[in-house]
């Protein structure tokens, strides 16, 4: 069971649990990544979750806004990679190490890592898309002897847009484990693949038997990439992604994150291309 | 189950008993417009609990338009965050509630307490309310409770239970709150006779729904199929969505419609002084699905309609909340610019099956 800020005995408590900003990293354009620790000792000591997961977030005097966690839930600073689409995002990006925003969660279901153990892991991230799946890399990275083969395929539209480029480069050192970068638009210094991130199937020899896909990205990738799996014979309960929706309460109250019969905030945001062709619903 | 009998004139007694400890709230007559509103009694012989089905809901008394669920106040200078849950709630009483307007309360209490999460601030409402309702013996003209199971009568879920009986009225006890307050009133007991009797109104006035209640016919369990299994033809919902003015009115007269929103708003006369606040919002309004940076995945009218009438008439819902979200008060139909309250939607469903 994971520790939950302000859920106690299955009761939502309102008030978010104050954090402070310990360091500000930027990652690329319009993205920075926030490193955090809970100012409440005994709680940031029990503080768990799941990859996949997400948390509530206050900006005081702006509001509040849902975030993938995209640390691994262990050895593993915690922080948001976030970018500036709105205005609460935009007045985290003008804080400063040391301030203090509010959290609530972690909220949604996880990836369901333990029907995962034996299989290899494919990710397939389109830019940011890769911020909700860092969280599930780092994991089967840390667990590395669980899996098969392990593939990171990331595209970006410039090489400015790839993310995480830092910690790619780390991936790439570990023993077993693949990652394939690519992008749409390359400068000219760029000596690494072009063209959209499916291309790189076969260049990875992107395994179907026994296989787990993640993918994460821009709606026009994901149907896309979905299509590509789908041919090549990857079933679809095998294909995994996070949803992303407006969310209010976290709770499955507010109603702003349905898609079809299903809350993303509590019955996802980790759904299988399964669940999601049944939801009638645009990604 | 414990019955009274209480004389007519005596009704206020009951108001005047729960005013010493409660606000009181029930059905008034607005002078000047004629309209019923269910509102805060300033006196309680405004309460007229023979007046015409409200206007607006009483969902408002447990789950306002605007509220306050926690204020904070950041001091950037001593970088130090001060923060309250701050929903003031009183004991309210809700004295002559139309059996479809607790069904209505029943779908929240449902939705907000009884799953995974219970919602907190409603829940502090909700354990401070005492609910008296008031049974219908004849049906009004948009009514069409006996086609969603809510009404004439309240079968759960109130405290007391008042049915005009003529000269008397029948009070029967639905909870604790309800014995204790019938016996501070010190009321006469009443037997199945009285039962018989009110059972005999209340037949009555399910067969006066033809006569009085033509406006609206809803013949949901026909409908509810189509609607799950998603078998309601694309130019249907466009029609729908072609005649939707997305104002709202139909989310906030509903008496089950529960969806909000949550803003921050700063408090101009204090710096970092903010409110947290909960606000009604309508899945009809093209922002209620925007999500920040401008992706709508709900972009068409009809797509956000659809979503309304499959959030009340589905086997899902009713597999969650065990009834139709639809209590059957005509309110959406009553106040719709574009003609598409619930009941013409099910009839446009139906007409496409029979066709």
């Amino acid at each position: 069971m994971s520790q939950v800020l302000n859920i106690q005995n299955g009761k939502i408590v309102t008030v978010p649990e104050v954090a402070t900003i310990e360091e500000i990293r930027d990652e690329i354009r319009e993205v920075k990544t926030f490193y955090l620790s809970i100012d409440n000792k005994e709680i940031w000591n029990n503080f768990k979750y799941k990859s996949g997961q997400f948390i509530m977030c206050t900006i005081f005097g702006a509001g509040e806004f849902a975030v993938s966690l995209p640390p691994s839930p262990e050895n593993d600073r915690f922080h948001i990679t976030v970018r500036t689409v709105g205005k609460v995002t935009s007045a985290l990006h003008g804080l400063k190490p040391g301030d203090k925003v509010g959290l609530r969660g972690p909220f949604g279901n996880g990836f369901p890592f333990e029907e995962f153990k034996g299989k290899n892991l494919v990710y397939v991230a389109g830019g940011i898309g890769l911020i909700p799946l860092r969280s599930s890399i780092v994991h089967a990275l840390q667990h590395k002897k669980d899996f098969g083969r392990v593939l990171v395929l990331h595209g970006a539209r410039t090489p400015d847009d790839l993310m995480y480029k830092e910690n790619i480069k780390e991936w790439q050192s570990f023993e077993g484990f693949e990652t394939y970068i690519t992008v749409d638009a390359p400068t000219p210094d760029w000596k690494g693949e072009t063209g959209f991130v499916h291309t790189l199937f076969d260049k990875a020899n992107l395994p179907v038997e026994n296989t787990i896909a993640f993918v994460c990205g821009p709606p026009v990738m994901f149907n896309t990439v979905i299509g590509e799996l789908l041919k090549r014979g990857l079933p679809d309960e095998n294909i995994y992604s996070t949803l992303e929706r407006h969310m209010k309460c976290g709770i499955g109250k507010c109603q702003h994150c349905a898609v079809g019969r299903t809350l993303v905030c509590t019955d996802g945001p980790v759904y299988t291309y399964r669940q999601i062709k049944t939801l009638g619903e645009e990604i | 189950m414990t019955m009274f009998l209480i004389k007519k004139a005596d009704v206020g007694n009951i108001a005047q008993e729960l005013s010493r400890e409660y606000q009181i709230y029930g059905p008034m007559i607005e002078k000047g417009s004629g309209q019923t509103f269910f509102d805060r009694a300033q006196d309680l012989a405004e309460i007229n609990l023979s007046a015409p089905i409200p206007s607006n809901p009483p969902k408002s008394v447990v789950f306002p338009q605007m509220e306050r669920i926690l204020s904070y106040e950041y001091d950037r200078a001593k970088n130090a965050v001060k923060m309250e849950p701050d929903y003031k709630i009183e004991p309210r009483a809700l004295v002559g509630l139309r059996p479809c307007d607790l069904a209505g309360i029943l779908c929240l209490d449902r939705f907000f307490m009884g799953q995974e999460f219970v919602d907190e601030v409603y829940l502090n409402h909700r354990k401070k309310m005492f609910i008296v309702t008031n049974t219908c013996v004849a049906p009004f003209k948009q009514c069409f409770c006996v086609c969603t199971d809510s009404g004439p009568a309240a079968g759960e879920g109130y405290d007391l239970n008042l049915t005009d009986l003529g000269k008397e009225c029948l009070v029967e006890v639905g909870s604790e709150k309800g014995t204790a307050l019938a016996a501070k009133l010190a009321l006469k007991p009443a037997n199945d006779s009285h039962l018989a009797m009110k059972k005999e109104k209340v037949d009555k006035s399910i067969a006066m729904f033809e006569g009085i209640a033509v406006d609206s016919k809803a013949w949901i369990s026909r409908v509810m199929n189509r609607v799950t299994t998603g078998f309601v033809k694309e130019d249907v919902w466009e029609y729908v969505g072609d005649q939707c003015f997305e104002c709202g009115a139909c989310t906030f007269v509903c008496p089950s419609c529960s969806c909000f929103n949550i803003a921050d708003v700063n408090n101009p006369e204090c710096a970092g002084c903010a409110d947290r606040l909960r606000t009604w919002d309508s899945c009809s309004y093209e922002g209620y699905s925007r999500m920040a940076g401008g992706h709508n995945p709900r972009k068409p009218v009809e797509d956000r309609r659809n979503k309304r009438f499959f959030c009340k008439l589905s086997y899902s819902q009713m597999k969650k909340y065990l009834r139709p979200g639809c209590v059957g008060c005509g309110r959406c139909a009553w106040v719709c610019p574009g003609d598409i309250g619930l009941p013409n939607v099910v009839t446009y469903v139906r007409r496409e099956i029979t066709r």
